[in-house]
């Protein structure tokens, strides 16, 4: 390395998050010969990020905002342990301007963009207006806040039903609401403009064209800061549940390479067009026709980064701390290919048979899947138990194929091999989905899981040996497990001695 | 000597029987042969790997709450079943035909919070019999069929859990 550990900007690094991504991030620092700092809440105390950091610090009760949420107790823990720089993940603190401001004023590095990238990113109409000055296309729509059910509808009709109203401050399908003709035009704004101003604090609403069917395509870029920008190729995250990403996939199916050329460089455009630093993602649908719009661009790293790492052989976290280091984007663009195929699997504690509700509870038993093409982003252990205090996001699973074909059926695999006991959890929906044949031929949309997931009838069927073997197991467990209680309590019968010498016997092969 | 076990999963209900003939472990699973089974308790106890029809199958299971209920994985297929055994198989058996109907069962985990009946209780359809508290959360449990309470295998304050038997209701003659 070109650079000597000493002369470095920071050589500790503190990490605003908790679970899988915590993890992540400590072992792209560690592997670059840098300190780590966790932060942990009082339910977090024995979190598995607690467990792999060089030194932890307590930051308050268990609720995230009065722990993973505030800023001044994750600057505090910054000076108490001498980290010079700071990680925020994604979620919590990670596209929070006036924070990412806080820390540049204390003197710390800030690892993402600048407070002003986050701020026109973070404004649906801001960044629109930004964007469409830039060149880059947006889906047609108005570009000023609307409160007039009359210039609504002018505007309707002008782009053609239906149209989709939406809260400038919104994110993650809420203020959100279709309008399919004039008529239901005035009370479709009134509820959407008081939902806004009771969710958000903020009733601005605009109008945008209604896309119909659309795949949600995104693009990775990576910018110094002084208006350099790369991108790192596409993913597509169509498979979605309560519009949150359960699967996502890279490349993308629906692109071919003229497009793909297109998307990229859209995607490079937005990013220079802001002088954006780090890593960074910018999101666009993609309609029918072939055409496509920026949605939004998120600032900060993206849970599904990995399938963009396993298909560039790329590591993001690396590139968003030299970034910050001020050594500039550490990757050439005509260096970067996409090799195979790689898709992500959102591990939820959650039924997907209620509604997707999320579960809670102790990890019981744990089997991880291995073999060739895995990867596996863990933020759990054997013995822990979920909270209900955060996101019931467990881990990802990440499989990497030569091709889709190889990767999905090399996922089916690694998903057979998957063993979880504890919480319920959605391991069996992506069996479900790998099964699916708009999934298999790659021309599933964002309502795959509304249209085609039937919660009352999904779970694939036992065979009837595997139903057979599994009440034979059973009965067998049951009675083992007697037979050990009998001995633990020294109340042996007979029979319980037998039991267990056959066990036993049973085990060491002698039959 | 020989256990009977019944479980549930799903909506199926199945029997099974095991038996130690010598060295041999035997198990009959609903009205299939008695086959000898050659099978070991693998991953620190984790898991069964059992050789059955044919196929080798690797099922890992975990017993949830102690009483009954078991969470298995069988090629990547989680299932929530329950084990009864032979005591609680009989007593539902000496319920001949109207078992299940008769026999209000456990729902959920939780405890005993309040019993409404006695046993030579006659009791009717749709009558609360037993109250079940699970976070906080008081489940009143109903007679499905009109008859006389004969059993009551539980008291109040017990833990419970899905699949336990609560209250035995004996159908009145001709219903």
């Amino acid at each position: 390395m070109a650079t000597s550990k000493t002369r470095r900007k920071f050589d500790k690094v503190l990490i605003a998050n908790r679970g899988e991504i915590a993890v992540r991030i400590i072992q792209g620092l560690r592997e670059m010969g840098l300190g780590t700092v966790a932060v942990y809440s009082e339910v977090d105390r024995t979190a598995l990020h607690v467990l792999m950091a060089d030194e932890a610090v307590f930051i308050g009760p268990s609720p995230a905002a009065e722990s993973y949420l505030v800023g001044d107790k994750i600057l505090a823990a910054a000076r108490k342990t001498g980290a010079g720089a700071i990680h925020p993940g994604y979620g919590f603190l990670s596209e929070n301007g006036p924070f990412s401001r806080q820390v540049e004023e204390a003197g710390l590095v800030f690892i993402g963009p600048t407070a002003e990238s986050m701020e026109v990113m973070g404004d649906k109409l801001a960044s629109r207006r930004k964007m469409r000055s830039s060149g880059v296309p947006v889906v047609p729509g108005t570009d000023e806040a609307v409160t007039d059910p009359e210039v609504a509808i002018g505007i309707a009709e002008g782009i053609g039903y239906p149209v989709l109203l939406k809260a400038s401050a919104g994110g993650g399908g809420k203020g959100m609401r279709i309008v399919r003709e004039s008529g239901e035009m005035a009370s479709a704004l009134r509820q959407t403009m008081g939902e806004a101003g009771s969710a958000f604090g903020n009733d601005a609403i605009f109008v945008e064209k209604y896309i119909e069917n659309p795949k949600h395509i995104e693009v990775q870029v990576l910018g110094d800061g002084q208006g350099n920008a790369i991108h790192v190729f596409e993913r597509e995250c169509s498979v979605q549940r309560r519009h949150q990403k359960v699967i996502e996939e890279s490349p993308s199916p629906s692109l071919t390479p003229e497009l793909r050329e297109k998307i990229c460089a859209a995607a490079v455009q937005t990013a220079a067009a802001i002088d954006y630093r780090g890593a960074g993602t910018v999101e666009f649908i993609l309609a029918p026709d072939g055409e496509f719009y920026f949605l939004e661009m998120n600032t900060r790293l993206q849970v599904e980064h990995p399938v963009t790492e396993m298909v560039t052989g790329t590591d993001l976290v690396h590139a968003m701390v030299k970034i910050a280091l001020g050594e500039g984007i550490c990757y050439r663009q005509e260096d970067l290919r996409q090799h195979g195929w790689a898709l992500e699997f959102r591990l939820y504690a959650e039924d997907p048979s209620r509604n997707f509700a999320p579960s809670i509870g102790r990890i019981e038993s744990m089997t991880i899947p291995q073999g060739p093409g895995v990867r596996l982003d863990l933020g759990i252990y054997e013995g822990f138990d979920v909270p209900i205090h955060y996101d019931p996001m467990l881990a990802k699973l990440i499989v990497w194929g030569e091709d889709r074909e190889q990767a999905i059926a090399r996922s089916r695999r690694v998903l057979s091999e998957f063993t979880l006991h504890g919480p319920v959890h959605n391991l069996p929906f992506h069996q479900w989905a790998l099964e699916q044949p708009s999934f298999i031929d790659g021309s599933y949309t964002t309502h795959f899981v509304g249209e085609e997931f039937d919660p009352a009838n999904w779970m694939p069927e036992l065979d009837a040996g595997q139903a057979e073997a599994l009440v034979a197991a059973t009965a067998l467990f049951e009675a083992l497990r007697r037979s050990g209680q009998a001995t633990d309590e020294k109340n042996v019968d007979c029979a319980a001695g037998n039991w267990r010498r056959n066990a036993l016997r049973s085990m060491t092969g002698n039959k | 000597m020989k256990k009977r076990y019944i479980l549930n999963y799903d909506e199926n209900q199945y029997g099974a029987v095991v038996a130690q003939d010598g060295a041999e472990t035997m198990v009959q699973v609903d009205d299939g042969d008695m086959t000898p089974v050659n099978f070991r308790p693998v991953l620190n106890g984790k898991a069964i790997s059992i050789r059955f029809g044919g196929r080798l199958h690797l099922i890992h299971l975990t017993n949830s709450g102690g009483n009954g209920s078991v969470q298995a994985t069988i090629g990547g297929r989680p299932v929530s079943l329950t084990v009864m055994d032979e005591l609680r198989a009989q007593a539902l058996e000496s319920l001949g035909d109207a078992a299940g109907s008769g026999t209000i069962c456990a729902d959920i985990p939780g405890l005993v919070f309040q019993i409404k009946v006695s046993r030579g209780q006659i009791v009717h359809k749709g009558e609360p019999v037993i109250v079940v508290e699970a976070m906080k959360m008081q489940n009143e449990l109903v007679a499905a069929i009109s008859g006389t309470v004969t059993e009551v295998p539980v008291s109040e304050g017990d833990s419970v859990n899905p699949g336990d038997p609560l209250v035995i209701i004996e159908p009145e003659p001709g219903a």
